[in-house]
């Protein structure tokens, strides 16, 4: 009985493309990767059967979204067996087919019905006794797969896969993984942009030698980051590392660059918008430029951290010329292709195991510790651990954009008649990590970045409407943030809208649902304000001010999500976010706690947005050095949530990125309504609300 | 230089002694349930129990930690049973990434032996700089409660 065929069927020989853009004096730089979309016949080769006992290859990576216990449910439900007889194991290069990039919310909308299409078909053959052979997916219709209705495990929330392991502390994450003669690394570099061309001029080898668990230095091209060429240390422990870089006393050569200083006047929507439109248009139409607008604001979002609280890690082994590496990467393909080309390898020499990655929020995507860990591996012939300091973290990293918007509004008869809203930021997706100026500026005038136009198309009735931004290169490197454009660019939105249901002296649930087209998205801000009790005040607390926003909004078209706060505003201009109320719609639901658990993680997101995200930039560079610099919300800051997910029997979508259109304009809002001051700039700066 | 960890007397070798504690446990003894996320004591990811206090054991040296007890959370399940504390946090499923969890875990524990039924604020009091940027911290308070009437 041959049951590995099971394993084989699904490995369809797919081919592997990779968009390559020459550069004239660097490496051929695998910009985009062209990958296929899952389908059932590659779905087959993740699920894998033997001796009653099933084992699912996990498609996506995991890093807390629990896509793992979702698909796992896909799976036991549509096999039909119980949920100890089916193993997850995380990605493995070498032992499936290439899939795409754990981003965009995307798993259960995208891998749900390949799995379970792929499920129904073992089961089937199983249960006609085959136990080998070739199996061929026939794709029957949704309504005839079992995991797409409620069931045993669809519609209810099993303990989390890993979950265990967790609360005892198992090996889960890259940094956890051990080797035997295993050492330890970490690439010096120069504290300025990512920009700027700078290497290592000067070093004290000797002093270095001296510091006990010295075990050598590398001077290698292939640690360079963008222009930013480092220096390898490695020791056999990870404090001789500090040491050995303090007696290194590395001296630099930095070179120039052109790069704007003052990022603040590089973004100033206000001064783009005097030279006429902007070049990059979501929404065409012709407003009225010359009358009066009855709304006119400017909002301002800073650069931002992800903060995960894993800095990037991974362990790198170089064996009889191939390579082998454990990492927490939310695309360990991309990770692969790239070092196989660094080193010119084949993919087949490159495996790259994943990890459950310690928290991701987009800025896990491309390869950078990896890359460090494996030329120093490669230069000692030891395995090699690195786990990026929390200093490295911030100053190596890219961010959220900085944005600044401005957007008018035009009313008559308490209606939108004209909406211009422009905005100006800098790269998402097409990012300075990965692509070189020229490039981007091409994109940035002809192609636009849909990333950071993300969410900026109003999900209302706004008559003559232009929407239309500019990305500015800057030298902090920027990239996918949770939500990428559609966190700030919503909140813009959503404050806009509030500022025009007071202008029209309307409420602002009525004003938004009367100028709302789609019904998903009307259904759901009506839910919250039912939820909230909408209409009534926020509680009254002695010596506060307090008030009461709401907001709403669509994510990638496909997830909906409304959102009420309560605020309490001190003398002292000091906010306290005192109850959340959100409401979801991101169709049918595989797992609802596991719904919550993100509604409530970007509601916390939210929280963030208008309270503290902030990351301090120095003279174009990144001068955060800790969580104090670049802080994320506490537990104090972290009101009482409620979450109802609206019952639909559409096809599942996301909810990873989804609240946070809605949670950041509500509190926005609610200080609003609490201190009649509409906030603009981020984080909130409590001088400008203070009364005493 | 030895140190008790979970009970057990470990000794710590000698190109290991000018290290963190979090190091030391981590890489020598493979008890990687504590976690590196700052190093400077901020975030808690790294939080154990030494002698009943939870402290930030990527700033402790291994040599203030010699001749004292320190507990793990590798070290608080018996063979048989979950620490009461681990089995609220998979009722409540308070996890998403986990990376900060063990910190948090260790920090609730410590608070419970002091205080067998804390309040809210006596939750946020102890575990403010027990950080998580996943935004599990409802979850964790009503873990910490439900772990609290457990106790009893």
């Amino acid at each position: 009985m041959n049951r590995r065929d099971f394993v084989r069927l699904g490995l369809a020989a797919l081919g592997v493309g990779t968009l390559s853009v020459a550069i004239s004096d660097c490496a051929a730089l695998p910009v985009i990767p062209k990958r296929p979309t899952a389908d059932s016949g590659t779905a087959l080769g993740w699920i894998s059967h033997a001796e009653g006992a099933y084992t699912l290859l996990l498609p996506r990576a995991e890093m807390g979204q629990n896509i793992a216990t979702a698909l796992k449910q896909i799976a036991c439900e549509e096999l039909g067996i119980e949920w100890s007889r089916l193993t997850i194991t995380l990605q493995d290069t070498q032992r499936m087919e290439v899939v795409r990039a754990t981003v965009g919310s995307d798993s259960v909308k995208d891998y749900a019905e390949p799995l379970a299409q792929a499920c129904a078909t073992l089961r089937d053959a199983l249960a006609s006794g085959r136990q080998s052979g070739r199996l061929r997916v026939v794709n029957r219709p949704v309504s005839e797969l079992r995991a797409f209705r409620e069931g045993r495990f669809v519609g209810s929330s099993p303990q989390i896969v890993h979950g265990v392991e967790i609360v005892t502390g198992e090996p889960l994450f890259a940094a956890d993984i051990r080797l035997d003669r295993m050492i330890y690394g970490r690439v010096l570099r120069a504290p300025v942009s990512p920009e700027v061309d700078v290497r290592p001029a000067r070093w004290d080898e000797a002093a270095a030698r001296a510091v006990p668990g010295f075990v050598g230095l590398v001077d290698d091209a292939g640690l360079s980051l963008g222009g930013n060429r480092g220096l390898g240390v490695l020791a056999k422990t990870p404090a001789a590392l500090d040491r050995i870089a303090a007696a290194l006393a590395v001296g630099w050569s930095v070179g120039g660059d052109a790069m704007p200083r003052d990022i603040e006047a590089a973004i100033d929507v206000d001064t783009r918008l005097q030279r006429g439109n902007l070049d990059n248009a979501v929404v065409k139409g012709r407003v009225e430029e010359g009358a009066p607008w009855d709304v006119d604001i400017r909002i301002d979002v800073p650069f931002a951290a992800h903060g995960p609280i894993e800095p990037r890690a991974a362990v790198a082994r170089f064996q009889n010329g191939s390579l082998e590496l454990w990492a927490g990467s939310q695309d360990v393909f991309y990770i692969r292709d790239v070092l196989a080309d660094e080193f010119g390898l084949s993919t087949d020499q490159v495996r790259v195991h994943a990890c459950r990655i310690g928290g991701a929020f987009g800025g896990k995507t491309i390869c950078t510790v990896e890359r460090e860990a494996a030329v120093l591996a490669r230069a000692t012939g030891r395995p090699v651990k690195m786990q990026w300091t929390r200093a490295q973290e911030l100053a190596l990293g890219f961010h959220r954009p900085p944005v600044s918007h401005r957007i008018r509004a035009r009313l008559d008869d308490g209606r939108i008649t004209d909406w211009r809203n422009a905005f100006v930021s800098s790269h998402i997706l097409f990012t300075s990590a990965v692509l070189p100026p020229w490039l981007q500026g091409l994109i940035g005038t002809f192609a636009g970045d849909g990333g950071v136009a993300r969410g900026s198309l109003p999900p209302y009735r706004t008559g003559r409407t232009r929407v239309d931004y500019d990305l500015v290169r800057l030298p902090v490197h920027t990239g996918p943030w949770r939500g990428l454009g559609a966190g700030p660019n919503v909140l813009a939105i959503e404050m806009a809208m509030d500022e025009a249901a007071r202008a029209a002296g309307a409420d602002p649930v009525a004003f938004r649902l009367a100028h709302i087209e789609d019904e998903r998205l009307a259904a759901t801000l009506s839910q919250v304000a039912d939820l909230a009790k909408w209409g009534e005040a926020a509680a009254e607390r002695p010596g506060m001010r307090v008030g009461r926003g709401v907001a709403c909004g669509i994510y990638k078209d496909m997830s909906y999500a409304a959102v009420v706060a309560d605020v309490a505003v001190d003398a002292g201009g000091r906010v306290r976010v005192t109850r959340l109320w959100c409401a979801h719609d991101c169709g049918r639901v595989i797992n609802p706690d596991q719904v919550r658990a993100q509604c409530e993680g970007n509601l916390v997101w939210g929280v963030g947005m208008i309270l503290s995200d902030r990351l301090a930039v120095d003279d174009g560079a990144v001068g955060a050095q800790t969580f104090a610099d670049a802080p994320i919300p506490t537990m104090a800051e972290v009101p009482e949530m409620t979450i109802a997910l609206l019952p639909s029997t559409a096809p599942p979508t996301g909810a990873g990125e989804t609240a946070i259109v809605a949670a950041p304009g509500a509190i926005a809002n609610a200080v609003r309504a609490a201190t009649g001051f509409r906030p603009t700039r981020f984080p909130l700066d409590p001088s400008l609300f203070r009364t005493t | 230089m030895d140190i008790t960890v979970n009970g057990r007397l470990r000794s710590v070798a000698p190109e290991w002694r000018d290290e963190a504690l979090l190091s030391v446990l981590r890489e020598q003894f493979g008890l990687v349930g504590a976690k590196f996320g700052c190093g400077v004591g901020i975030c808690g990811a790294c939080t154990v129990i030494i002698d009943g206090e939870a402290v930030r054991s990527c700033i402790v040296s291994v040599r203030d930690a010699a001749g004292r007890t320190v507990l793990t959370i590798e070290g608080l399940a018996r063979a048989d049973a979950l620490h009461p504390v681990q089995q609220a946090w998979l009722d409540e499923a308070v996890s998403q990434c986990g990376y900060c969890q063990t910190g948090q875990i260790m920090s609730a524990v410590a608070l419970l032996e002091r205080s067998g039924t804390p309040s809210d604020s006596d939750i946020t009091a102890a575990m403010n700089g027990n950080l998580c940027r996943c935004g599990t911290y409802t979850r964790v308070r009503r873990a910490i409660h439900r772990a609290a009437g457990a106790e009893r």
